[in-house]
């Protein structure tokens, strides 16, 4: 057979998944097969219900339209340009067709032989997920699996030079020592340490009658505790150690090991036989060993913030984590976990940022700074879902003090936040446009105005009052007294119980923005058939399901979630008939999320439009399916708050 | 193998059968030079077309042996006698079953069934019986209808490659028999459909000149 022509198709193929995944000599014989079809415009390659044709089709040139009908009328389910891949369904389930291919422009097709697939699909792992997850067009339509998505994205990983394959996670490869050195309580510390000689490690840990761990003893200890205190080598162990230990299960994931230790900062973790005090110890993982497993760690970033008052050191380990970010979204550690250790970083720098405004205040208003307080972080911070140094969005809570002592204190909280402020946009935090920070007097204020606030917004809820409700009810304490933000939590929860209907509103609201139907020929198309040169991933795609979360928390008065993944993961707990709806959505949710870091990252913006252009097939498919749970989502919302009986 | 040949054409094709059922084999030379006496066929390239579909699994690529080398055409085509090329008598014996009765397609086909002709002739063959569809005659036919008067076309605008051009397919491959005889089913795919748009729809009206 002729060379020329088998490199002509498979040079074409090549370029596409899931072709792309293919080995040359597999495309090779894929390619032999491939016959060539010519459709002109307002014809059908195949109607619904027609059965399956032993091929499905590779759009070379012009597109087609998915189309289905609708109480008479044809609707667009899916759009097909250059490369798409469509009439699968047949190929995977022997089917019928489900939807109409109607030809929108003269349409040159490959045509693939089911029978020469079948091999592909045994033999290849990357294409049989591919279809299964269901990045053909149309067949998102019938099926959608997310979680079918995310182990593709897994797998399919290194298969293509595409960028939409750097959406993958994966856990680090961590190696620490399983044999740990122990001793008994009651051992002198002298001889612990010349255990520790002789193993040549440093620590040990020190276990009770029952040989579970009750403490540990490190290098640093033996020279702060024993030496530099002066104590003599037949001390006891238990009089130095630090006890209790932190423990977790021995076959935690390497993230969870990560963040324990990043939370508590921990040198040493030790890990048990059931992740309690009360069982063997199986390992022990010290900061040392997650170093050298990620070269960059957080930990270390932490550490430097909180051994630094020097605000422009403290912006270099701030800019030092952004590119730690990069490295995490390019080795697809999990969204969640990234999400946790960037909010870490931030809340360290808040945390700092308060306390040197502290130092330079607190000697004029010596009264005043002794009111409690709590430093609240909002919106997408407050979610803990800030990944890049995007808008501030923050607020100060105190507690209530005597009328006459109120202008005073007001003034004290109100020059605090100044100065925060100051200091995080000096640490390359950007101010909020609409000035949603602890600096504006509005947002600085006692309990008692917080809830009175709040009380307005559910009673009156008006535009203005949904917008500023989606943007404050995602509160986190980050500083100071976590009571007060407590507090503020109830009192939503009391209000909103009082006012069902408020949810209602809410739930209007966040209808607003439907998410689009996909991509095509490099435009956003909308369901309404609209086109635009950029897609707005923050409004058309993250916050239909971050308010939809919020508002389905609120319904069920979830509390100490805001999160959006726990959200939906508490979600999908709670109602077991929608868990894989939320399941979903939480992969979505976190699909848009990588992809707005990386693309803030890449472009050096906040990452919130995105040119679809600059997508690799790939990605648009997998995109195109996470818009999918949005739909569901919304509809859900409809129909459960009964939107459609509120007038905005 | 040329009795054979032969008796596939006692029966007729129908003139009444809807092009979709025809079988057509699209076919590319490249030759010694342009003079029928005494150039010959270097290289032969064909893709067959069944059911309205180029099968990729029909194409064909041969190389002949050659007793005569004449630069200009090796400039022209830039082959080169591949290590796998056929004595005469071979290829003709693969060529005719493969040919069977289907629709020959070339782009002025008249030179390289004419070359065809040269090369079955010493094994009895004298002539190729098959039907013969030319898809620079046809695309002057679909563009200026059945009757167009030939002094008004210009033939530089009937070439494969402005052909190719206008109707929107990718050049590759040019100046080799199979990269050509793709190129060229391309084009007989995409004017089939635009004779069946101006009611060209058996072998009858394709064939009715």
């Amino acid at each position: 057979m002729p060379n020329v022509i088998v490199n002509r198709v498979k040079e074409f193929l090549h370029r596409f998944p899931p072709f792309s995944f293919l080995s040359d000599q597999l495309l090779e014989s894929v390619s032999r097969e491939v016959e060539l079809m010519y459709f002109s415009k307002g014809e059908y390659i195949f109607k619904k219900g027609n059965p399956a044709s032993p091929h499905f089709f590779v759009l070379k040139e012009g597109s087609v339209y998915l189309t289905d009908e609708d109480s008479g009328k044809m609707v667009v389910k899916d759009y097909c340009d250059e490369g798409e891949v469509f009439g699968a369904l047949a190929l995977l389930g022997q089917r019928p067709y489900v939807l109409n291919s109607y030809v929108a422009e003269d349409t040159l097709l490959y045509a693939v032989p089911v029978a020469v697939f079948d091999k592909v699909l045994k033999e290849n792992s990357e294409v049989s997920l591919y279809f299964a997850a269901g990045f053909a067009a149309g067949q998102v339509v019938v099926r959608t699996d997310l979680s079918q998505s995310q182990k593709a994205r897994k797998l399919l990983r290194d298969a293509s030079s595409d960028h939409g394959l750097s959406l993958f996670m994966e856990e680090g490869k961590l190696n620490f020592p399983t044999e740990v050195l122990s001793c008994q309580l009651g051992v002198t510390v002298g001889d612990a340490a010349k255990l520790m000689y002789e193993k040549g490690v440093g620590s040990i840990a020190i276990l009770n009658q029952r040989g579970y761990p009750v403490g540990i003893i490190t290098d640093k200890d033996l020279r702060n505790r024993l030496v530099a205190a002066g104590l003599p080598y037949t001390t006891k162990v238990e009089e130095i150690m630090t006890s209790p230990v932190i423990t977790l299960h021995h076959q935690s994931d390497f993230p969870s090991i990560y963040l324990m230790m990043i939370k508590h900062r921990l040198h040493h973790l030790i890990l048990t036989e059931d992740g309690t005090t009360d069982s063997k110890i199986t390992g022990i993982v010290s900061d040392h060993d997650v170093f050298l497993s990620h070269g960059n760690s957080p930990a270390v970033l932490i550490h430097a913030l909180m051994n630094t008052w020097n605000v422009q050191e403290m912006r270099g380990i701030r800019d030092r984590a952004e590119s730690l970010l990069g490295y995490f979204l390019e080795n697809e550690v999990a969204i969640d976990f990234v999400a946790s250790i960037m909010s870490e970083i931030n809340d360290v720098i808040i945390k700092r940022a308060i306390l040197l405004a502290k130092k330079k205040l607190d000697k004029d208003f010596e009264e005043e700074s002794k009111v409690p307080f709590c430093f609240l972080s909002l919106g997408s911070e407050g979610r803990q879902e800030q990944l890049l140094r995007t808008d501030l969005d923050n607020a100060i809570v105190f507690q209530d003090v005597p009328i006459d002592q109120l202008p005073r204190t007001k003034l004290y909280f109100e020059t605090l936040a100044q100065e925060v402020i100051e200091t995080l946009i000096a640490c390359g935090y950007h101010p909020c446009p609409s000035e949603v920070m602890a600096n504006n007097p509005d947002w600085c204020q006692p309990l008692s105005v917080w809830k009175s606030y709040f009380h307005d917004w559910v009673n009156l809820p008006q535009e203005e009052a949904l917008m500023k409700a989606t943007i404050f009810f995602d509160f986190r304490p980050v500083h100071g007294h976590k009571q007060l933000s407590e507090e503020m939590t109830a009192a939503i929860y009391r209000m909103v119980d009082q006012k069902p209907s408020f949810l209602s509103f809410l739930a209007k609201n966040a209808l607003l923005n439907p998410p689009p139907m996909g991509f095509f020929k490099n435009f956003i198309v909308e369901k309404s058939g609209e086109h635009q040169d950029q897609f707005d991933i923050k409004l058309r795609a993250m916050m239909p399901l971050a308010d939809a979360a919020r508002i389905l928390a609120l319904s069920h008065s979830v509390s100490r979630v805001n999160n959006t993944f726990e959200r939906f993961e508490k979600l999908a707990e709670l109602e077991p008939q929608n868990a894989s709806l939320y399941q979903e959505a939480r992969s979505a949710y976190e699909i848009f999320l990588r992809l707005r870091a990386l693309e803030g990252i890449a472009s050096g913006t906040s990452g919130r439009y995105i040119t679809p252009r600059s997508l690799g097939k790939l990605q648009r498919q997998l995109l195109k399916n996470a818009f999918s749970p949005i739909h569901k989502i919304q509809e859900l919302l409809t129909v459960r708050f009964q939107t459609d009986y509120i007038r905005s | 193998m040329v009795k054979r040949y032969e008796e596939k054409f006692e029966q007729k094709i129908s003139k009444k059968l809807p092009i979709s059922e025809l079988n057509f084999v699209v076919l590319d030379t490249e030759t010694t030079g342009l003079d029928i006496k005494k150039d010959h066929i270097l290289a032969f390239g064909a893709i067959k077309i069944i059911g309205n579909r180029i099968k990729v699994d029909t194409a064909r690529e041969h190389f002949l042996k050659s007793s005569k080398k004449s630069a200009s055409s090796i400039k022209i085509h830039e082959i080169i006698q591949p290590a796998n090329a056929l004595p005469l008598r071979e290829f003709v014996r693969s060529l005719l079953p493969y040919l069977g009765n289907d629709i020959l397609v070339a782009h002025h086909a008249g030179f390289d069934l004419a070359m065809l002709e040269k090369a079955t002739l010493p094994f009895g063959l004298r002539k190729i019986l098959n039907p013969v569809v030319d898809t620079g005659d046809l695309a002057i036919r679909l563009e200026h209808g059945i009757r167009y008067d030939p002094s008004r076309i210009n033939l530089k605008d009937y070439s494969l490659d402005a052909l190719c051009d206008r109707y929107k397919i990718p050049i590759h491959d040019r100046h080799n028999a199979a990269g050509d005889a793709f190129l060229t089913a391309q084009l007989l795919l995409k004017l089939l459909k635009e004779a069946e748009k101006k009611g060209i729809n058996t072998f009858g009206d394709l064939m009715r000149w």
